[in-house]
C-alpha cells in the first residue's frame, strides 16, 4: 500500500448495472469505442483546422487559389469535428464517471481552475474557428486579418490537450497524488509531457489518413479547382501521415517507460505487449502501402481503403492495450476505495441507528421554561441570542434594559434597526413570525431584568 | 465534501462561478436550441405552405445565428455544467450520475441525434430552395430536429426535478438502494417540463424578434408579416407556462415554499416581499409591453422594444433560475445531501467521529484538532463545509458575516446553522473540538489584522 497517500472514497450508490452481469465489461467497452471515436474526432479538428491556416497563408503568399480551395475545403471537417468530438467527449466522460469515480473527480479538481479552460477556452476557440469560416468570402481582400483570426482559433484548440492530458495523466497516476498537487505539477511532468507528443504526433498522421480520403474524393470533382484541391490533400496527407508515425514509434518507448512501475508489470504480466507488437505491425504495412505509391497523385482508392482499414485495427487495438494498462495502473486504489467506503457506510449506519432510536431530549417541557423561550427556540431567535452573552445579536437581557413594549418589539422583528446597536451586524428581518409568537417572546425577554 | 481534494474559487466563490456558466447556457439552449428549433419547425411550416421566399430567407437567417449559438456555446457550456458541478460538488454529481446513468445516456444519443440533424439540415438546406422536392425533406429534418432537442430537455428536467423533489426514490439508505423509476418520475418533473417548454419558445420567440429586426431593414413588410407571426407565438405562450409554473410550485416542499420570497430578493429585503413582486412585474411588464407594441406596430416599432422585451425576458428567466438554486437549500439533493455534499444519513457517525479523521485530502497532521493546529484545521474545515456558499472575503464572505462576533459567539452560532432563523445553511457536521477549530479560523479572519500570518505560522510550525 505504500505506493499510495491518498485513498479517496467513492460514491455509497451502486453502480447502474440494472443487476446484468455483463453490464460491467460492457461499459468498458463501450469507454474504449466512445473514446477512440472521440480523440479521432479531436485529432481531425487540430490536424485540419492547423492545415487549413498553413494552406491559407500559403495561397496567400504564393497567389495560388488551388491552396486557398484547400485550406477552405478544410473548415467543413473542422466544424463537423469539433462538434462532433465535443458531442463524443460526452460518452467517455459519463463513463469514466461511474467507473472511476474517486480518480477522475480528484484529479479534475487538483487540475482547478485550469480543468475549466476546456470549457471557456473552447468556446472561444469554437466561435473564433467560425467566425474563420464565416468571413471566408468577407475578408478575401483582407487576408492577413483573415490568417490572423484563424490562427487565434488554431492556437487556442492546441491548448485544450493540455489540459486533458494532465487530468487523464493525474487520474491514472494516483500513487503520484501528494496533499498539494495542482495542475503545474501534473503537466510539467516527463510522462505528461511524452503523452502530449505522443498524442500531438498521433494527430497529423489520424489528419493525414483523413486528407487522403477526403482528397480521394474531391479527386472526383467535375470542378478543376478542387480536383486540383483533392491532388494537393493526397499529397499533403502521405506526408502527414508517414513523418509522424514513424516518429511515433520512437516516442512510444518513451511513453510506456515513463509509467510506475508497477503499471509496467501489469503490462507485461498481462501480455498487453502483444498489442503494441500488433499496432507496430499493422503501421509499417500501412506505411509500406503508401510509400510504394509515394510519387503517384492519383492513389487508387483501394490504397486509400487499405490504409484506412489497417489503421483502424491499429487504433483500436492501440486503445485496448492502453485501457488494460490504465486499469492496472488504477486498480489498487479503486479496489481500497470502495473497501474504505464499504467500511464508513457500515459504522454510519450503526451511528445513524442510534440516533433514530435515542429518546428525544425533554427539556422544552420543563415547567420553568417561559411559553416565549420555546417560541424563541422554534423561531430561530437563540441562533443568534443568548439570554447572557452577546452572539450575534446582543444578549437578551440587555435588550430587555431598553425597557420596549411588546408592539415595539413585533416591529423591531420584522423592522430591524441597526442604528440601535452600533458594531452589531444588521439583523435579518424575519417577517414570517407571526406576531403573536413575537409577543410572547418579547414577555419573555422582558422578564429577564 | 471530504473525499476529494479542495478547490476554493476565491472572491467570487462557488455560486457565482456555476451560475454564469449555468445562466449561460439556460439563455443558449432554451432558446437556441429548443425554442428556437420549434420557432422554425413553425416558420418552415408556414414558408412552405405560402411559398414565402422572403419568409424562408429569413428563418435560414435565423437558423444560422441559432445553429452558432447552440453550437459553439449552447452545448459547450451544457458540457460546462457538468464540469463545474465535478470540481465543485463531486459527490453530487457522483450521486446524480449513478442514479441518472441511463436517462444520461440516452439523453446522450438524444443528443447525436439532436447534433446531427442540426449539421446535417445546416449543409443541406441551400441546396433544396423552396419550390423544389428536396424541401420537404428539409421541412422533416428541422421537424426531426425540433423534435430531438425537445427530448434532450425533457431527459434533462427530469434530474432537476429530482434534485428539488426526489419523491420516494430511496428503498434504503445503508446500504443505499435507489428506486430508478420512482427518481425519474418525480413530482415536479412533469410540471417543470410543461413549464420551460412553454417560456423556451416564448424566449425564442423573442430572440426571433430581434433578429428580425435586424435582418428585415430593408423589407418592412416582411418585418410585419414576421413580428406577427414570433409575436403571436411568444403571447400564446406566457398563460400556458404561467399555468405550468403554478402547478410546479405547488409540488415545491414547504420547506422550499417558505424560502421562496428571499430566494427571490435577498435577506435582507425579506421584510418586504412587495419588492420581489415590483421586481417580477416590472420585468414581466418590459416583455409585455415590448411584445404587444411590436406586435401592434411592427413596422414602427423601434428596435429599443425589442431589446427592452430581451432584457426582460433574460431578467425573468434569471430569476426563476435563482429562486429555484435558492430555494432547494440547505439541500443539493432534498433530504438525502445537504448542499456541502455531506450525506444526511452520515451526519451522527461524522458528529461523532469527527469529520476531519475522514478526509482523504488532508494531510494527517490536521486530521485529529489540537491547540497547535486549530487554524489549520478550522480552515479545513470552512473549505470542506462552507465554501461552497461562502468566500473568506468575497461574495457572501465569512468575514462579513461573523463581523463583530467573538470567538465565543462565533462557537454559539455555529451549532445553530441550520436552526429556523438559516434554514438555508446545512448544519454544522463534527464534534466539538472540531467545531472550536472552525470558530478559531473564522474568528481569526475578522479578528486579526493579518489573519493569513497566524495561519502561516501554524502551518508552517506544524507541517515543519
Ligand atoms: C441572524 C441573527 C439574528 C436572529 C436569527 C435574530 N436576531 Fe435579533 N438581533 C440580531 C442582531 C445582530 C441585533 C442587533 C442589530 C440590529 O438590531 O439590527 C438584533 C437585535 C434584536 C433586538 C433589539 C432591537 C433593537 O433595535 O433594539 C430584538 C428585540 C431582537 N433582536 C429580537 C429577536 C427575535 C424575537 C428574534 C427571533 C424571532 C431574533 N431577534 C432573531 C440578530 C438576530
Ligand atoms: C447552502 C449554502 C450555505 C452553506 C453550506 C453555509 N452557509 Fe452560511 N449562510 C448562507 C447564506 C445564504 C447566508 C445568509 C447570507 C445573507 O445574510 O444574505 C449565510 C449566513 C451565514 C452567517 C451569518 C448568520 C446570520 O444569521 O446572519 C454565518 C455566521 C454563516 N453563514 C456561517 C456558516 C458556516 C460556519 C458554514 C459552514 C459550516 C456555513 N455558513 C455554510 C449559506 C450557506
Amino acid at each position: 500500500m505504500s505506493d499510495f497517500r491518498i485513498i479517496p472514497g467513492d460514491i455509497p450508490l451502486p453502480l447502474p448495472t440494472m443487476g446484468l452481469e455483463f453490464m460491467e465489461p460492457f461499459f468498458h467497452g463501450l469507454l474504449i469505442v466512445a473514446w477512440v471515436v472521440h480523440i479521432l474526432f479531436i485529432n481531425v479538428l487540430l490536424g485540419a483546422s492547423l492545415a487549413s491556416v498553413y494552406f491559407n497563408s500559403k495561397g496567400h503568399k504564393e497567389k495560388n487559389p488551388i491552396f486557398d480551395r484547400v485550406a477552405y475545403l478544410l473548415t467543413t471537417p473542422v466544424t463537423i469535428s469539433e462538434n462532433m468530438g465535443a458531442l463524443w467527449g460526452v460518452a467517455p466522460l459519463l463513463l469514466v464517471s461511474i467507473l472511476l469515480t474517486p480518480l477522475f473527480y480528484s484529479s479534475s479538481i487538483m487540475i482547478s481552475p485550469h480543468w475549466l479552460h476546456i470549457i471557456y477556452g473552447n468556446v472561444v476557440a469554437f466561435l473564433l474557428s467560425y467566425l474563420y469560416k464565416y468571413t471566408w468570402h468577407t475578408l478575401e481582400h483582407r487576408k492577413t486579418l483573415h490568417i490572423f483570426i484563424g490562427t487565434v482559433g488554431v492556437a487556442l484548440f492546441y491548448t485544450l490537450p493540455l489540459a486533458f492530458m494532465a487530468n487523464v495523466q493525474l487520474a491514472m497516476t494516483p500513487s503520484t497524488w501528494t496533499y498539494t498537487t495542482h495542475f503545474w505539477d501534473a503537466l510539467l511532468r516527463a510522462d505528461t509531457f511524452f503523452r502530449l507528443v505522443h498524442f500531438y504526433l498521433a494527430t497529423f498522421a489520424v489528419t493525414g489518413v483523413f486528407m487522403l480520403v477526403y482528397g480521394m474524393y474531391k479527386r472526383k470533382s467535375d470542378d478543376a479547382e478542387d480536383h486540383e484541391a483533392g491532388v494537393v490533400l493526397t499529397r499533403t496527407g502521405k506526408t502527414w501521415f508517414i513523418i509522424p508515425t514513424v516518429l511515433n514509434f520512437f516516442v512510444g518507448p518513451l511513453v510506456l517507460f515513463s509509467f510506475p512501475d508497477y503499471g509496467i508489470e501489469a503490462f507485461f504480466e498481462n501480455g498487453y505487449f502483444w498489442g503494441i507488437i500488433l499496432t507496430v505491425a499493422l503501421a509499417l504495412f500501412a506505411l509500406y502501402q503508401l510509400l510504394k505509391d509515394f510519387f503517384n497523385d492519383d492513389l487508387p482508392a483501394k490504397r486509400v481503403w487499405t490504409v484506412v482499414a489497417v489503421m483502424i485495427v491499429a487504433i483500436i487495438s492501440m486503445a485496448s492495450l492502453r485501457h488494460g494498462m490504465r486499469m492496472g495502473l488504477v486498480k489498487p486504489v479503486l479496489d481500497a476505495s470502495h473497501a474504505k467506503t464499504e467500511l464508513f457506510q457500515k459504522e454510519s449506519m450503526i451511528a445513524f441507528e442510534e440516533a433514530k432510536n435515542a429518546p428525544v431530549a425533554p427539556v422544552i417541557t420543563q415547567a420553568d421554561v417561559q411559553p416565549g423561550q420555546v417560541l424563541a427556540e422554534k423561531h430561530g431567535c437563540l441562533a443568534c441570542h443568548n439570554v447572557d452573552i452577546k452572539v450575534v445579536g446582543p444578549s437578551y437581557k440587555e435588550v430587555a434594559t431598553k425597557g420596549y413594549t411588546a408592539d415595539q418589539i413585533v416591529e423591531l422583528v420584522k423592522n430591524p434597526k441597526p442604528e440601535n446597536w452600533p458594531g452589531y451586524m444588521p439583523m435579518p428581518p424575519m417577517p414570517q413570525v407571526p406576531d403573536e409568537d413575537i409577543k410572547q417572546i418579547a414577555e419573555w425577554i422582558n422578564s429577564l431584568k | 465534501m471530504f473525499d476529494y481534494p479542495i478547490f476554493e474559487m476565491p472572491f467570487i466563490g462557488h455560486r457565482l462561478l456555476f451560475a454564469f456558466d449555468a445562466i449561460l447556457h439556460v439563455f443558449i439552449s432554451h432558446g437556441a436550441a429548443v425554442g428556437g428549433s420549434i420557432i422554425l419547425a413553425l416558420t418552415q411550416w408556414l414558408a412552405i405552405k405560402n411559398n414565402d421566399h422572403k419568409l424562408d430567407a429569413l428563418s435560414y437567417k435565423i437558423l444560422f445565428t441559432f445553429f452558432i449559438l447552440a453550437t459553439a456555446v449552447g452545448a459547450l457550456t451544457g458540457i460546462g455544467i457538468w464540469i463545474h458541478i465535478n470540481i465543485i460538488n463531486p459527490a453530487a454529481i457522483g450521486a446524480l450520475l449513478r442514479v441518472f446513468f441511463w436517462k444520461w445516456f440516452i439523453e446522450w444519443i438524444v443528443f447525436n441525434a439532436e447534433m446531427i440533424l442540426l449539421l446535417w439540415l445546416f449543409l443541406i438546406w441551400k441546396k433544396h430552395p423552396l419550390g423544389t422536392p428536396g424541401k420537404q425533406k428539409v421541412y422533416k429534418l428541422v421537424v426531426s430536429y425540433a423534435v430531438a432537442s425537445w427530448l434532450t430537455m425533457a431527459i434533462i428536467t427530469a434530474i432537476l426535478g429530482f434534485m428539488m423533489t426526489p419523491g420516494n426514490w430511496l428503498k434504503s439508505y445503508f446500504p443505499a438502494e435507489p428506486d430508478y423509476v420512482a427518481a425519474l418520475f418525480n413530482p415536479s418533473w412533469i410540471p417543470s417540463l410543461g413549464f420551460r417548454t412553454f417560456w423556451s419558445i416564448a424566449w425564442a420567440a423573442a430572440m426571433a424578434m430581434l433578429l428580425t429586426w435586424f435582418f428585415t431593414k430593408k423589407d418592412l413588410e416582411l418585418r410585419q408579416k414576421a413580428m406577427r407571426l414570433y409575436g403571436t407565438v411568444l403571447l400564446v405562450c406566457i398563460p400556458f407556462f404561467v399555468l405550468f409554473g403554478a402547478w410546479y410550485y405547488a409540488q415545491f416542499p414547504q420547506a422550499a415554499k417558505d424560502l421562496f420570497w428571499m430566494g427571490a430578493i435577498t435577506r435582507r429585503l425579506a421584510a418586504h416581499p412587495e419588492y420581489a413582486t415590483y421586481l417580477i412585474s416590472g420585468l414581466a411588464g418590459m416583455v409585455l409591453i415590448g411584445a404587444v407594441s411590436i406586435y401592434t406596430k411592427p413596422k414602427h416599432a423601434p428596435v429599443f422594444l425589442a431589446v427592452i422585451m430581451l432584457i426582460g425576458s433574460m431578467g425573468l428567466i434569471g430569476e426563476f433560475e435563482r429562486v429555484r438554486e435558492f430555494v432547494r437549500k440547505p439541500y443539493i439533493i432534498y433530504d438525502y445531501m445537504y448542499a456541502n455534499g455531506v450525506r444526511v444519513a452520515d451526519v451522527p457517525y461524522l458528529n461523532k467521529t469527527g469529520y476531519l479523521k475522514h478526509a482523504a485530502f488532508v494531510p494527517p497532521e490536521f486530521r485529529e484538532v489540537t491547540e497547535q493546529n486549530k487554524l489549520v484545521a478550522g480552515k479545513y474545515l470552512y473549505q470542506m463545509q462552507c465554501r461552497y456558499c461562502h468566500t473568506t472575503n468575497g461574495i457572501n464572505s465569512m468575514k462579513m458575516r461573523t463581523i463583530g462576533m467573538s470567538e465565543e459567539a462565533i462557537y454559539i452560532r455555529i451549532g445553530s446553522l441550520n436552526s429556523p432563523a438559516t434554514p438555508f445553511m446545512p448544519p454544522f457536521t463534527g464534534t466539538d473540538a472540531e467545531r472550536k477549530a472552525l470558530a478559531a479560523f473564522l474568528a481569526s479572519l475578522a479578528t486579526h489584522d493579518q489573519p493569513a500570518l497566524a495561519y502561516q505560522k501554524q502551518l508552517d510550525e506544524v507541517t515543519k
